[in-house]
């Protein structure tokens, strides 16, 4: 009994750190929300802690932001759109990245560990770097402004985080499963397929979730390839357009920022379980 | 079975996402800006009468990233069909490389020279030729005030910079503060500050001078651009002169900054601004009404043989592929008809004179426009001249630093030093 008050009054200070530190950590996504619920001239005027000082008088919160974002004219084809650029640049990378990681862990072949560097080397150029060039060949290839344009590319990008982190997670599972796979006769797909896919399921879930967020986001690659153009906008670029060009109705970011988020919000939420042991899982082995 | 169902679905999907047609097969051309928000609604409206005549679509993209944006799709070669120029000086380094098109080839010399004069001519030009048409402007050289609060106190608009300290020096005397300035504006704090050094060395120079001093012909040491800076310092370096002190002006945020005349008793009296503050000034208080509430009077000569300058800005377009729709585009936007409605919209300026001043939301807009088609010298505005790791770089820290308390010829001797550099000079 007394053990175990000792360890709460032990682990209290920590506690009490954590807390601390999480609710400093939510701090400006809660101002940002409180300001997405006030109207435009109070936000003007005054911060948005100041409705503390009588928080029940609802008649200071408005969803008009809201309504102005959402009733912007273009932003179902922009919301359209980044589904269409999203889900296959993140199914095409994650699907090379699982048959390369795949290879590049348990097949022998000539120049692997010398590949494998060359792909994760990779991770530190800029992508800025990369623009010019690749738009070029673009060009040439009659790519620029096409969707299949940017799934490449965002492919490209994305592929040799997410190739380094299902590597160290394949790397990872035990080779008597390979062996024994191999002596029951299974051909190397096989033992991709039925062994290696399936075991993979949580690195799958956590690198779907970092490449979804990345190009979700992503505002730069989409100008750059796809250009701003109503029919083809993501809704990044939809949403920096509500803002004049010196910052007039920036109320409207604050609730065009939780529309944008509702989506990943809620597939981070849903894959999270397996987000984290994903995590682990590919830290252990490094 | 179940699996591979799902998986021929999801290829069929991505291969049918693959003949979307990304552009139809409709005429059409592409123009890039930075106009977002109510300034591309006001592109739109611009737009539609020439849409519906020619039946050539006009595909716009805004985005405040346009000079990155931009450079990256000329350096590719997959440039818009034209695009807003960011400043004269970038419009002049597209030219140079021969990435844009001359609009002489196509464009009738004489009806744009009956149009705009010589001066705006001049400044879309290069080497002689013609690459960039002016669509509106803003006025700089503007000090803003309250002419109730002024009745109410009994003081006069001041014609000279005389009469202007004199006017400070009484309000103090009466307990008030004369200016109201802000520098903040996230990234880019400080511009407010450079067009006071702007407006203030073309009042106490020949243009001759500016304009060398814009091209790093004299060094930001020399003794015009001294006085410049401790002419602004003997303002905004005062904590009677300005409104919350040195302190105050560097955290204000620029489009907050006008709200202090309009407080009761007003916070300040004066306010130098551009012509768009007046939006800012309508968002924050929406009952003011223009003319009554505001008001505001040319920023006054300085020494008398300089006269009263007009500094501004611009918006200025330029082609870079030489198609019949960009061409007719072209022609369009240079027509008043075009302008008209732009800058009906937006309380923007129109550099094409024939332009009926009656489009102009009102008479504050109107005597802007008169001031700057009447000024005897209109100069750009230098710190959108000058290459960017100045004009957008040092100077603007220069300005923070300066009021933050650094001793000027420190300020002075870092922007130059970072002005060597840019210029390679």
């Amino acid at each position: 009994m007394i053990a175990k008050q000792n360890r709460f009054l032990l682990s209290l200070p920590l506690h009490i750190f954590i807390i601390l530190v999480a609710l400093i950590w939510i701090l400006p996504t809660a101002g940002l929300l409180i300001t997405s619920f006030r109207p435009a001239s109070e936000v003007a005027s005054s911060g948005w802690w100041t409705i503390f000082a009588n928080p029940f008088d609802f008649t200071q919160f408005t969803l008009s932001n809201y309504k102005e974002v959402i009733t912007n004219i273009g932003i179902g084809r922009a919301f359209v759109n980044t589904l269409i650029i999203t889900i296959p640049a993140c199914i095409i990378p994650i699907i090379i990245a699982s048959f390369a990681a795949y290879a590049f862990a348990w097949m022998e072949f000539w120049g692997r560990r010398f590949f494998f560097i060359l792909f994760v080397g990779l991770l530190v150029v800029p992508l800025q770097m990369t623009l010019i060039p690749i738009l070029r060949i673009f060009n040439q290839l009659g790519l620029s402004g096409s969707f299949l344009g940017i799934w490449l590319a965002h492919a490209g990008y994305g592929l040799p985080l997410v190739i380094y982190l299902m590597y160290n997670f394949v790397s990872g599972l035990p080779s008597e499963i390979f062996e024994s796979a191999t002596i029951d006769g299974a051909t190397t797909f096989q033992i991709f397929k039925s062994i290696v896919l399936p075991l993979s399921v949580p690195a799958l879930a956590s690198i779907t979730i970092f490449q979804f967020i990345w190009v979700w986001n992503d505002l730069l690659v989409a100008l750059v390839y796809l250009g701003g153009t109503p029919d083809v906008a993501p809704l990044t670029v939809r949403i920096s357009a509500l803002v004049g060009s010196y910052g007039q109705n920036w109320e409207l970011l604050t609730a065009a920022a939780f529309v944008s988020m509702l989506l990943p919000l809620i597939i981070f939420l849903s894959l999270q379980r397996y987000f984290v042991r994903g995590i682990l899982a590919g830290s252990i082995k490094g | 079975m179940k699996k591979h169902f799902y998986l021929f679905i999801v290829l069929v999907g991505l291969i049918s996402l693959l003949f979307i047609p990304v552009h139809a097969e409709q005429k059409s051309v592409t123009v890039m800006g930075v106009w977002t928000g109510a300034e591309a609604d006001a592109f739109t409206k611009m737009v539609a009468p020439f849409e519906e005549e020619t039946g050539i679509k006009v595909e716009f993209t805004g985005t405040r990233d346009l000079p990155a944006i931009l450079t990256t799709r000329v350096e590719a070669g997959n440039p818009p069909d034209i695009s807003v120029m960011p400043n004269p000086g970038q419009m002049i380094e597209f030219a140079k490389d021969g990435k844009l098109v001359p609009l002489a080839t196509f464009m009738d010399r004489e009806k744009l020279l009956s149009d705009y004069s010589q001066a705006w001519l001049d400044l879309g030009s290069y080497d002689g030729k013609l690459y960039s048409i002016f669509i509106s402007a803003d006025l700089k050289s503007m000090v803003w005030y309250n002419p109730k609060a002024f009745a109410a106190a009994g003081y006069e608009v001041p014609i000279t910079w005389d009469e202007l300290m004199e006017l400070s020096d009484k309000m103090i005397a009466d307990g008030n503060t004369p200016w109201c300035i802000g520098v903040e504006s996230g990234a880019a704090s400080g511009w407010p500050g450079t067009d006071w050094i702007e407006d203030i060395l073309l009042r106490i120079a020949p243009p001759e001078t500016y304009d060398a001093w814009v091209n790093h012909e004299i060094p930001w040491t020399d003794e015009k651009v001294v006085e410049a800076f401790e002419i602004f310092g003997q303002i905004v370096l005062n904590e009677e002169y300005v409104y919350g002190g040195p302190k105050a002006v560097l955290t204000i945020n620029f489009a907050d900054s006008p709200d202090a005349l309009f407080t009761d008793p007003p916070n300040a009296y004066l306010h130098r601004q551009a012509t768009f503050i007046k939006s800012f000034m309508l968002e924050h208080f929406p009952n003011l009404v223009p003319g009554e509430d505001f008001d505001f009077f040319p920023f006054p000569p300085i020494k008398g043989e300089y006269g009263t300058p007009a500094l501004g800005a611009a918006d200025m377009l330029a082609m870079f592929n030489d198609t019949p729709e960009a061409r007719a585009f072209m022609e369009y936007i240079a027509s008043a008809q075009a302008q008209e409605i732009w800058v009906g919209e937006l309380g923007k300026l129109a550099p094409n004179q024939k332009v009926d001043p009656m489009v102009y939301p009102d008479d504050i807009t109107r005597k802007a426009a008169k001031f700057l088609g009447e000024a005897s010298v209109f100069r750009f505005d230098g710190s959108d001249l000058m290459p960017a790791a100045v004009g957008s770089g040092a100077f603007w820290t220069g300005i923070l630093d300066y009021i933050s308390g650094y001793p000027l010829p420190e300020v002075l001797a870092q922007i130059e030093a970072a002005a060597v550099d840019a210029y390679g000079k």
